[in-house]
């Protein structure tokens, strides 16, 4: 059975059409990648999926529960986590607290204490490897400190999904690769689905995801396996230009215009 | 359960203040009515704090509370004193209709203002307040413009030594129960999973809705108390002690504006600063009566502006950065 499952969503914003009935499914356990350029509707998408949009049309169905209407503080309890695109910690709290926080109205809001919350936020804590700054105030963290606080928290919570959103961007070859093993090393320990959202890192993308789904223009355009997926040529249509004798004659003008400065 | 009480140590410095103003005001004679003000003053300021120092939201309405507790403890005298079988059970039914009455307003604020953000919460706030205060003088209810004096029906229910001793020292004494239970809810809080949830509200409410954290709910549950809390201030420094109340002398912002200046003073957000700010507010402000009647709004205000420039945490929040990894640390929250 399906963890998650969209049925035509589609999602307005006045005139402009952000997510156009777009259907999907994950199972449990899957790694999936959303690539898609700017502007397609990825984040959109995440927002209608942890609740912080109601799409106009279609249904979200979680764990075979229908939960198109559930307000997002609904949702988390169900087992839905997320990250931002745009970290956002409880900056005057500490990176403990953070954490905690997620383990507190997660999952297992019901069952655990605060002192219960605290100590699983510690495991987290040092599974993502932010021992030293544990007391600190998180927000004066790195950005990049900041991303592996969230997961952290999102992890807390105990998510049957967890929704990352551009959790690579804006970092160097090398930390990518470093968080595309770790992502996979979570994925196995804590036996969740992860939907993993990446604008245009393709390095990202085809080391991580077991299969990739292409937005584009708020639509969806390929659901497949990675490298099915990103050999497809509609999906190199939208990354790198229109057809092959245009990318031709562009790269010829490009020419063009580079001996003319010098 | 092993680790509860080490938490509930910044609790040890505000219960002591307490005690030692009580024991002056005992003690010393002519002291009581000075006290008496300045735990006025430490329990507004400590119930106002909860909501504000939790959530970060700013009520400038907080008076209604007062207010409606005052009313509360007039209706339940004035309209009980004469089943003289009840004796000094009207004065828990009094209290019951200031706690009703408080409830009431602070969930229809809730449901109303919670949902505004910032500035617009505060004027939502006073124009409740201003709202309900012309509908009780306009619709004519509970006395309306006139208000309600029973200071007689309350001799006449208790008789005059009982009277006198309710007002002279029960009334005042309450107040430091509300003050010293205030400074215990709100450890109480920060230190549960309302504390974890508001903070998450107050630094990012839509993150924290969807880290499952319903923030109304909590937001709510602050407002109720600190509504509760400055219901029973009312219903005790006002509607007992003075035995009549009037809706011009209750709903008055300048109450609000002395919560706030006293939460300010000592630092918001913190345990022991509504007591350290009550301190000094009321303390000046007998004090500059005294050596300069009519004069002490002028004074103050600079001295206001002044610890606010120098600490713009309040007294407390300076107190705490300088004791940072001093083994005093743990007392002060």
């Amino acid at each position: 059975m399906a963890l998650l499952k969209l049925e035509n969503v589609t999602k307005r914003f006045g005139g402009l059409v952000a997510v156009d009935k777009i259907s999907l499914e994950i199972k449990e356990g899957e790694l999936i990648g959303i690539v898609g350029p700017n502007g397609s509707g990825k984040t959109t998408l995440f927002n209608v999926i942890s609740g912080v949009y109601r799409p106009e049309e279609g249904k979200v169905i979680f764990d075979g529960k229908d939960i198109t209407r559930l307000p997002a503080f609904k949702r988390a309890p169900l087992g839905l986590g997320r990250t931002f695109q745009i970290p956002r910690p409880f900056s005057s709290a500490s990176v403990r607290e953070n954490v905690a926080i997620g383990a507190m109205f997660g999952t297992l809001a019901e069952k655990v204490t605060v002192d219960d919350s605290l100590e699983i936020a510690d495991r987290y804590i040092d599974m993502v490897g932010l021992e030293a700054y544990r007391d600190k105030a998180a927000g004066t963290l790195t950005p990049v400190e900041k991303k592996l606080m969230e997961i952290a928290r999102a992890l807390a919570m105990r998510p049957k999904l967890l929704l990352m959103d551009e959790a690579m961007a804006g970092m160097n070859p090398k930390d990518i690769d470093n968080m595309v093993t770790f992502i996979k090393k979570i994925k196995d320990e804590e036996k969740i689905a992860i939907v993993s959202m990446v604008e245009h890192i393709m390095r990202a993308v085809a080391g991580l995801a077991e299969r990739v789904i292409v937005i584009n223009q708020g639509a969806k355009l390929v659901d497949a396996k990675t490298e099915e997926a990103l050999t497809d040529p509609r999906v190199i249509e939208v990354y790198l230009g229109h057809s092959k004798d245009e990318s031709k004659w562009r790269s010829e003008v490009w020419k063009e215009v580079k001996n003319k400065d010098e | 359960m092993k680790k509860t009480l080490p938490k509930y140590y910044p609790l040890i410095p505000v219960f002591a203040a307490y005690l030692i103003m009580f024991i002056i005001g005992f003690s010393m004679p002519g002291m009581w009515q000075m006290v008496a003000l300045l735990a006025f003053y430490c329990a507004l300021g400590q119930s106002w704090n909860i909501f504000m120092g939790m959530t970060g939201y700013v009520d400038f309405g907080y008076v209604t509370f007062i207010a409606l507790g005052t009313y509360g403890m007039s209706l339940g005298i004035t309209y009980f004193s004469q089943y003289e079988w009840l004796g000094i059970g009207i004065i828990g039914i009094g209290i019951l209709f200031a706690m009703f009455l408080a409830s009431l307003s602070a969930l229809l604020e809730a449901f109303i203002a919670l949902r505004l953000r910032g500035a617009y919460f505060a004027i939502a706030c006073i124009g409740i307040n201003e709202g309900l205060r012309h509908f009780i003088e306009g619709a004519k209810i509970w006395g309306g413009s006139e208000g309600l004096i029973y200071y007689g029906a309350l001799v006449q229910a208790l008789g005059r030594t009982t009277v006198n001793q309710l007002t002279s020292f029960w009334a005042d004494f309450s107040v430091f129960i509300i003050a010293a239970l205030a400074a215990f809810l709100n450890m109480y809080f920060m230190r549960s999973k309302i504390g974890y949830a508001l903070t998450a509200v107050r630094e990012d409410e839509d993150a924290a809705k969807v880290m499952g954290i319903n923030a109304n709910k909590y937001k709510t549950i602050a407002f109720l108390t600190s509504g509760w809390l400055g219901a029973g201030v009312g219903a005790m420094a006002w509607g007992l002690k003075l035995g009549h109340v009037y809706p011009d002398d209750v709903f008055v912002i300048h109450y609000t504006v002395e919560c706030i200046v006293v939460v300010l003073l000592g630092g918001a957000g913190t345990l022991l600063g509504p007591v350290v700010g009550g301190l000094i507010y009321g303390l000046s402000k007998y004090w500059l009566a005294v050596i300069m009647p009519g004069f002490q709004l002028l004074i103050f205000a600079p001295i206001i502006i002044i610890i606010i420039v120098i600490a713009p945490e309040g007294v407390v929040g300076l107190l705490k950065s300088k004791l940072k990894g001093t083994k005093l640390e743990m007392f002060i929250e």
